[in-house]
């Protein structure tokens, strides 16, 4: 039994599973994800994929609004620079993801709870990595309660 | 530091001489409100009337945010064959504003060529609530300045009372690193230097000393006064979206409601928008009537888009925004990496 | 009318009484030094000396956010409505007199507003009269006055050394007869020095022409003055946020999967979204046509439909308006 799959049962009887909302863009990284799946590599099932165009197209909004809507912690991947299929989305989506990250720790959010990646279609093992990885972290933390809209 | 009847005087001057030879057909300025402490924004058409113009140490408005709305494009094609030429303006700016002006111009919100800027080297501005929190139950019935740039005020009893400057400053005026308007048209006295130019730099440091979980009470504390009135968004020269993300109903990113989760959602989205845009001008601090410090957010990440990516808004107008720019060889630290 | 005397002494001893009942919020002063209406820990003297607070009472009875109604799996809940007692003291006459205008809007409709009405019956009202109104005062010329106690139950005018307590309804009879024990009978001295007091303050006041302000505004509703006037305004929501008589609220549901709540919050004139149609058509495109409208709402549609100016004069619109706008000034222009 891997050490993840100990961690989520420890987990499980608490009764509380880190969800993990994840953007892939379209043309690497959800290919990538897709790869890791035929390829057989296991990774937690924390994560819930929405598919987007391009990184870029990711306004920071949809991450303040998966975690008021009640993500544990928020996870996005691009193409690796230089290889985005519209040449420069991730370039500039870049800098907005380093502000955005700065600011929800100058804020008092944990920096965990937001992660941004590159995964290229061939790195199956690399995304499920960083999957990995994501929501161990987002599991120590516990579940998000500073964002979080209680309706 | 130049008298502020001089600087007036040179503004009277300056706005009746262009706006007589027609070299702008609105001239934007300052008039004396109905209240102490305070100044309205004066939409000045005509020559005859440049008397109404006043400097004093209470012009806080950043008259930048009147100007988006002056150069609106039309909505429909229909609209714009009955557009009327657009008008050329001339604006007064302190340091501040005159950054936020620049940026205007550098997101292509107002065009250059339609501007004259008419640049005031800024001693830096009364706050309105220190001045008033200061007389403590006092009332001022009227307000004016010394000699030494202090303020001097008539309470409700005749009694006269001299406030020191730099105590009732503006917080966004101590921390001022570029009082001095760059790039005006007209420059209208003599330079000065900002009074704590690493002012800013000492609060974002301190509060980023705190730990993550005081940091977060804090601002959940500082926010909780907030009665979601959209004042620091209005004031703002950069805020000039046809439709805030904030307004926007379909779907509704932010809920309307003072729950501290809207709430704090509320100003994340308003601080992380002003990110490499933020003039640091402080209208939105002064707008807020819950005296909420909604710079605490923009001051950092204006300060971290500088460090990064070596950029300050309104600098120049030739520059791309540093958010609609890149390199390829941008810091990337902050990837995660399995 | 009962007219009843304590000694600034006593006060801590009546507020501690109002507490045995129910929430009691009192003058208090705040970190950043404004005196505001707080649920204040007994130990605290109150407060008698201050101007006006920051925000206005009235979301003691119309909440800033308020949850209508929660639902669940297609079941809607409606939350219960409150029962406890709530007592405001020291609220300014100009803010008690607002509550007449709400009244106005959510009593006297068919239905009535439960939600409003609960929290008006379950709240005491003890108003105090000013002895030092600010130059942005202007309820005289609104039909009020410092010394008013229209719309509130029990109306305070403090003296030298006493507070003077007079019932304006028979809430406050009732109140001031709970606490009979701690009260003394005014004298006629303290009547005497109550009246001179309020006389006083009302001289203060600089009068706002607003007679017939209903004609007058019919008349200049395409006067270019609202095109002046309206140039500088920011289109933010301070003045209707903070005053007590706006009431215009907004109703969302929000939503979860198929859980949510239907929430009541504050709106106002002021934004575009306000009156923005789902075909995307503005009736009010401009900020000329939403200012014109807070004007027109408060001096003109009101006075014809519910027979009471909107307005009560207690000047915060003035004060706090990041523009500095003062509608005195267009009040005046237009002679309305
Ligand atoms: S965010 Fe505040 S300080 Fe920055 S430009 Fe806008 S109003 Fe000025
Ligand atoms: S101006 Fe102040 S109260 Fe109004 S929305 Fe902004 S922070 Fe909140
Ligand atoms: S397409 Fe993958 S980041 Fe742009």
């Amino acid at each position: 039994m891997s050490q993840t799959q100990t961690v989520q049962d420890a987990a499980t009887d608490k009764g509380w599973e880190p969800r993990i909302a994840t953007f892939l863009c379209n043309w690497c990284s959800y290919a990538g994800a897709d790869l890791a799946g035929v390829s057989r590599i296991q990774y937690p099932h924390n994560i819930r994929i929405i598919r987007v165009p391009c990184s870029g197209r990711i306004n920071p909004a949809f991450l303040l609004r998966a975690l008021q809507n009640g993500a544990d912690g928020v996870l996005v991947s691009g193409c690796h620079p230089g290889d985005c299929h519209y040449i420069s989305g991730n370039l500039v989506a870049r800098r907005k993801f380093a502000l955005f990250k700065e600011l929800l720790q100058y804020a008092g959010i944990e920096p965990e709870r937001v992660q941004f990646t590159w995964v290229s279609a061939s790195e199956g093992g690399r995304f499920a990595a960083v999957v990995e990885k994501v929501v161990e972290e987002v599991r120590k933390l516990g579940p998000n309660e500073k964002l979080v809209k209680t309706l | 530091m130049t008298p502020s009847h001089e600087i007036e005087a040179r503004l009277r001057e300056t706005a009746e001489e262009l706006l007589r030879e027609k070299r702008v057909d609105l001239f934007l300025g300052y008039e004396k409100a109905t209240l102490p402490f305070r100044t309205t924004p004066l939409f000045l058409t005509s020559p005859e009337e440049v008397e109404r113009l006043a400097w004093n140490p209470f012009c806080t408005t950043n008259l930048a945010v009147y100007l988006p709305r002056l150069f609106k494009a039309p909505a429909s094609a229909r609209e714009a064959e009955r557009a009327p030429p657009l008008p050329t303006v001339a604006v007064v700016l302190k340091g501040c504003d005159a950054r936020s002006a620049i940026a205007l111009v550098q997101e292509r919100q107002v065009p250059r060529e339609k501007l004259v800027l008419v640049g005031v080297a800024c001693p830096g501005m009364v706050d309105v609530r220190k001045a008033e929190r200061a007389l403590g139950e006092h009332e001022a019935l009227g307000a004016g300045e010394d000699a030494l740039g202090n303020i001097h005020v008539v309470v409700e009893d005749g009694r006269e009372v001299t406030l020191p400057r730099e105590e009732i400053v503006a917080d966004a005026c101590l921390e001022c690193r570029a009082p001095t308007p760059s790039l005006p048209d007209v420059l209208v006295g003599e330079p000065v230097e900002g009074k704590d130019p690493d002012g800013a730099r000492r609060q974002t440091d301190e509060f980023a000393s705190k730990t993550l979980d005081d940091r977060w009470a804090h601002l959940q504390d500082e926010l909780s006064k907030c009665i979601r009135c959209n004042a620091c968004r209005q004031a703002c020269p950069m805020c000039y979206c046809k439709e805030c993300l904030l307004d926007q109903t379909r779907p509704r990113w932010v809920g309307t409601s003072t729950d501290m989760s809207d709430v704090t959602i509320y100003h994340l989205v308003r601080a992380f928008h002003m990110a490499g845009r933020c003039t640091e001008c402080g209208a939105c601090a002064r707008a807020c009537s819950m005296g909420i410090d909604t710079r605490l957010l923009t001051r950092k990440l204006g300060q971290e888009v500088e460090d990064l990516y070596g950029y300050r808004s309104g600098e120049s107008a030739d520059v791309l925004p540093a958010l609609s720019a890149f390199d390829m060889d941008d810091a990337q630290d902050f990837l995660t990496e399995p | 009318m009962t007219e009843k005397r304590i000694p600034h002494t006593d006060l801590d001893g009546l507020l501690g009484r109002l507490r045995e009942r129910g929430a009691v919020y009192a003058p208090a002063r705040d970190d950043a030094g404004d005196v505001a209406l707080t649920q204040a820990p007994l130990d605290d003297p109150m407060v008698l000396e201050y101007r006006n607070f920051r925000l206005s009472p009235k979301a003691f009875f119309l909440p800033q956010s308020q949850t209508l109604l929660t639902f669940c799996d297609g079941e809607a809940h409606e939350p219960s409505l409150p029962d406890g007692e709530t007592f405001l003291v020291g609220v300014r006459p100009c803010d008690a007199k607002a509550l007449l205008a709400l009244d106005k809007v959510f009593l006297d409709g068919d239905p009535p507003d439960p939600y409003y009405a609960r929290l008006r019956e379950t709240t005491t009202v003890i108003a105090l009269a000013c002895t030092r109104p600010m130059s942005s005062c202007f309820c005289t010329s609104v039909g009020g006055g410092p010394g008013d106690g229209a719309g509130a139950d029990v109306l305070a005018v403090g003296l030298e050394a006493d507070l003077l307590l007079r019932a304006q309804t028979p809430k406050g009879e009732e109140l001031l007869s709970s606490v009979a024990d701690l009260l003394a009978d005014a004298t006629d001295d303290a009547v005497k020095e109550a009246e001179k007091r309020v006389g006083a303050a009302e001289s203060l006041i600089a009068p706002v022409e607003v007679d017939n302000s209903a004609q007058r505004l019919r008349d200049g509703y395409d006067s270019p003055c609202w095109e002046t006037a309206s140039q500088t305004c920011l289109g933010c929501g301070t003045c209707s946020f903070l005053c007590p008589t706006c009431h215009c609220f907004d109703i969302t549901d929000e939503l979860r999967g198929t859980r949510g709540r239907r929430v009541r919050t504050w709106d106002c004139c002021a934004y575009p979204l306000f009156t923005l149609h789902g075909s995307g058509h503005n009736p009010r495109p401009s900020p000329k046509e939403r200012w014109r409208q807070r004007i027109m709402h408060k001096f003109r549609y009101a006075v014809e439909n519910l027979d009471r100016l909107f307005c009560v004069g207690c000047g915060r619109c003035i004060r706090n308006c990041p523009a500095s706008m003062d509608l005195r000034t267009v009040l005046r222009e237009l002679g309305a």
